[in-house]
């Protein structure tokens, strides 16, 4: 078989990812392309898997079956290589939150080994894209959680990784910052860069990616063109046709005031 | 409203101890504990109460203040009295602040610590079963006394939980220096008081008693005494000053609930910036910012912080049992063990990172360099620590001669020690307080199997280091300065060459147990 040309190299290929925890499947053969300098939203209900997917994804998460492979290399049998190509943004997981804000990215920037100049430099710029720089010098077990957010995030951007995978990355982020964010990661993927990004809420998703997938229950409903996905209606009426569940009520009555 | 509170609360308990059997093995024991020593209190009353009243007097003094300090120091150390219902917890609901601190009272005395304080408390009327004004003043003392247990207890709790439990954390660590020099401090308290003579000694015990009968804790416990001695006007000053007690302490609590209730636990300073600490100094590169992390966590992180206090402490205790002989050899070498245990802290050191941990593995870092900066950062806190501890007690022993090899076998063991845990951290997780919680919390699961891994980790490393204590006992046997040197070689080289191993076997597991690590960590702590 001819090795394909680089250029069609997915950003991130996931094929037939399994996760069982006890008797549960938490992830149920998924399969996912990311083409190179996409912007990739993954959409779905709580409990769907998207989080377990991403920790596969990421070399976090040992899968039961199936492969995870950045730029054409496979994460679990390399993953210090394919690590250093990863900016990752966990969902759920504490930070060294003992350090302050500025330490915190510093010392990110040291594990991958920048040089020293080159760190202090990006750590400026981050706290000052982040809106940070107030609080740099306080330790992030006092930050909010948008503080804490933003400043994982920075730490996933220290070292220029080809590609970024966020987990829930505008959850309680004031707009302002996430407006910010935004342009960076717009201006990011326009120069080659790839995100894929998990979250709930459809209008960002249909606004900022230009590819989504739906998951739910573990498999993937749905994937492609933000276009090709929502087929003419709005993203949140495609997700919640596909995903079933809702309730159309008024609520309870007891709950009504007049 | 104040039922519903306590329902909540049995409801926790309820749930909790359904969800572990270990731990409700510990609250039946812990429940059948309190029951036993009530039992041995209430013998003890009936009996005292037959040799006079003075005696009653002073143990029902002595006693009921040893109780308000129990309470008091009891949030600190134990993980907090019932913080699972604390202000925070019940601010959403409309509840007054009057209601709220009622409620979180009757919840203080319904648990069992509440309840056998109340029922001891109780058993002190039959002390007083002799004199009528005494019991009758005692009907309204005990229970205040109580009271005063169960306010002061919230009162501490309130001031260690606020700026997100590091001003808690910092009484917490002294309140641990306190307990472990208990010991000498009540001994040699005891020792002023009961040196000298017989008759002598009485006087002062009495006079121990008289002084703790005039403190804020001791107050209301000897009122009943007092009156049924006649003395009308000490006793109601004693009263007086017991209600005094209670009353500020109710007023601060009441300022902190307020403030809980008000303001979330968190503090926002702006600290100042281009502070790298340790990250300016450290190399950069995976082994440079691992170093640099794990000395700042050593150094302020009170998890770790507590055991390099037990090294400067434990000296001390040797120096006090040894009744303060501390010259010649046996003290010379006090330092040796505190530096063997120390080595072995880390021996599950990723467990204290939490899901923080995850960080770590998401940037691919490799096994050696992971393990070698967390040794480094360990050694950077401990070694000069126990260079100083190793001076000043060969210092004071006098045997000057020794210091080499006193420092070969301390140093030689902390290496060895870290270099075990570079390969068992590799491996271990076990269940330890979140950083920032109490490090007293009382986490549940740690298993017995790692408690036995935990004393062949002590014997290898003892073990190890072996060659280095032989020859430090031939120098003192013999005097000799050519022992002692070479004991310091000996100790450097072996713990230096365990340190390297360690280093690149823990290394290569780390490679390959990452991810199952981080995973144990999600089960085990869940933070």
């Amino acid at each position: 078989m001819p090795t394909p040309p680089v250029a069609s190299v997915p950003a991130l290929a996931l094929t037939g990812l399994v996760k069982r925890f006890g008797q549960k499947t938490a992830v149920d053969g998924i399969d996912l392309v990311v083409p190179t300098g996409s912007f990739y939203g993954l959409v779905g209900p709580n409990g769907a898997g998207k989080t377990t997917t991403l920790s596969m994804a990421t070399g976090l998460l040992r899968p039961d079956a199936g492969t995870a492979s950045v730029h054409g290399v496979d994460v679990w049998a390399d993953p210090v290589a394919a690590k250093r190509m990863i900016g990752n943004l966990a969902d759920g997981v504490r930070l060294f939150d003992r350090l302050t804000g500025e330490q915190l990215i510093t010392y990110t920037g040291m594990l991958f080994s920048l040089p020293r100049e080159e760190v202090a430099v990006r750590t400026a710029d981050l706290l000052r894209l982040m809106d940070l720089g107030e609080a740099a010098g306080t330790p992030v077990a006092d930050y909010s959680a948008g503080m804490t957010k933003k400043v994982a995030l920075a730490c996933a951007l220290v070292h220029a990784p080809r590609l970024l995978v966020l987990d829930e990355p505008f959850e309680s982020v004031d707009p302002v910052s996430a407006a910010n964010i935004e342009d960076v990661l717009r201006s990011y993927t326009g120069s080659g860069g790839t995100v894929i990004v998990s979250s709930h809420s459809m209008d960002l998703v249909q606004r900022m990616c230009d590819h989504v997938a739906i998951v739910s229950a573990g498999r993937v409903l749905v994937a492609g063109t933000v276009d090709e996905v929502r087929a003419g209606a709005t993203l949140q009426d495609r997700f919640l046709e596909l995903v079933g569940g809702r309730t159309r009520s008024e609520g309870p009555a007891w709950l009504r005031q007049s | 409203m104040v039922a519903t509170v306590l329902r909540l609360r049995y409801r926790i308990l309820g749930n909790m101890l359904a969800r572990s059997p270990w731990q409700l093995v510990g609250f039946v024991f812990g429940a059948m504990g309190a029951a036993g020593a009530l039992a041995f209190a209430a013998f003890a009353l009936v009996l005292i109460g037959a040799s006079g009243l003075e005696a009653v007097r002073g143990v029902v003094t002595v006693g009921g203040a040893l109780l308000v300090v129990g309470w008091c120091i009891a949030p600190l150390v134990a993980g907090g009295v019932d913080t699972t219902v604390g202000p925070e917890q019940l601010a959403p609901f409309p509840l007054t602040t009057r209601q709220v601190m009622l409620a979180l009272a009757v919840v203080g005395l319904a648990g069992i610590p509440g309840i056998a304080t109340s029922l001891g408390a109780l058993s002190a009327l039959l002390a007083w079963g002799r004199w009528p004004i005494a019991l009758a003043l005692a009907v309204v003392c005990l229970p205040l006394g109580v009271l005063t247990c169960v306010v002061a207890s919230r009162t501490v709790a309130s001031f260690s939980r606020r700026s997100g439990g590091r001003i808690g954390n910092a009484m917490a660590l002294l309140a641990f220096t306190a307990l472990v020099l208990a010991g000498p401090i009540v001994t040699g308290l005891l020792g002023v008081v009961s040196g000298g003579t017989g008759p002598a000694s009485a006087e002062r015990l009495a006079a121990v008693v008289e002084g703790v009968s005039w403190t804020p804790v001791g107050a209301v416990w000897g009122v009943p005494g007092e009156l049924a001695a006649g003395r009308v006007g000490t006793g109601l000053l004693k009263l007086g000053i017991g209600l005094a007690t209670l009353a500020a302490l109710w007023l601060l609590w009441r300022r902190n609930v307020r403030a809980a209730s008000v303001t979330p636990p968190r503090r926002v300073v702006a600290g100042r910036r281009g502070r790298l600490g340790w990250f300016g100094l450290a190399p950069t590169g995976a082994v440079g910012a691992s170093w640099a992390r794990a000395t700042r966590y050593w150094l302020t992180d009170p998890r770790y912080l507590r055991n390099l206090l037990i090294v400067a402490l434990l000296p001390a205790l040797v120096a006090f049992a040894f009744g303060g002989r501390v010259e010649g050899t046996p003290f010379a070498f006090v330092v040796v063990l505190p530096a063997l245990l120390l080595g072995l802290v880390p021996y599950a050191d990723v467990s204290y990172d939490g899901t923080a941990f995850a960080s770590v593995l998401a940037t691919g870092i490799r096994g050696r360099a992971d393990r070698a900066g967390r040794l480094l950062g360990a050694a950077t806190a401990a070694v000069p620590l126990l260079v100083i501890v190793a001076v000043v007690t060969v210092g004071l022993s006098g045997r000057w001669e020794l210091l080499p090899a006193v420092l070969g076998c301390a140093l030689g063991a902390e290496l060895a020690g870290l270099g075990i845990c570079a390969v068992s951290s590799a491996h271990l997780v076990i269940p330890v307080p979140a950083a920032g919680d109490n490090i007293f919390k009382r986490v549940p699961g740690q298993s017995f199997w790692v408690g036995i891994a935990l004393m062949g980790f002590t014997l290898l490393a003892a073990a190890l280091v072996s060659p280095a204590l032989v020859l430090a006992v031939l120098a003192a046997l013999q005097g000799s300065a050519l022992w002692s040197w070479l004991a310091l070689a000996a100790g450097l080289v072996v713990g230096a060459g365990v340190a390297a191993a360690g280093v690149a076997i823990g290394g290569r597991a780390f490679d390959r147990t990452g991810p199952e690590l981080l995973a144990r960590i999600r089960t085990t702590s869940g933070y």
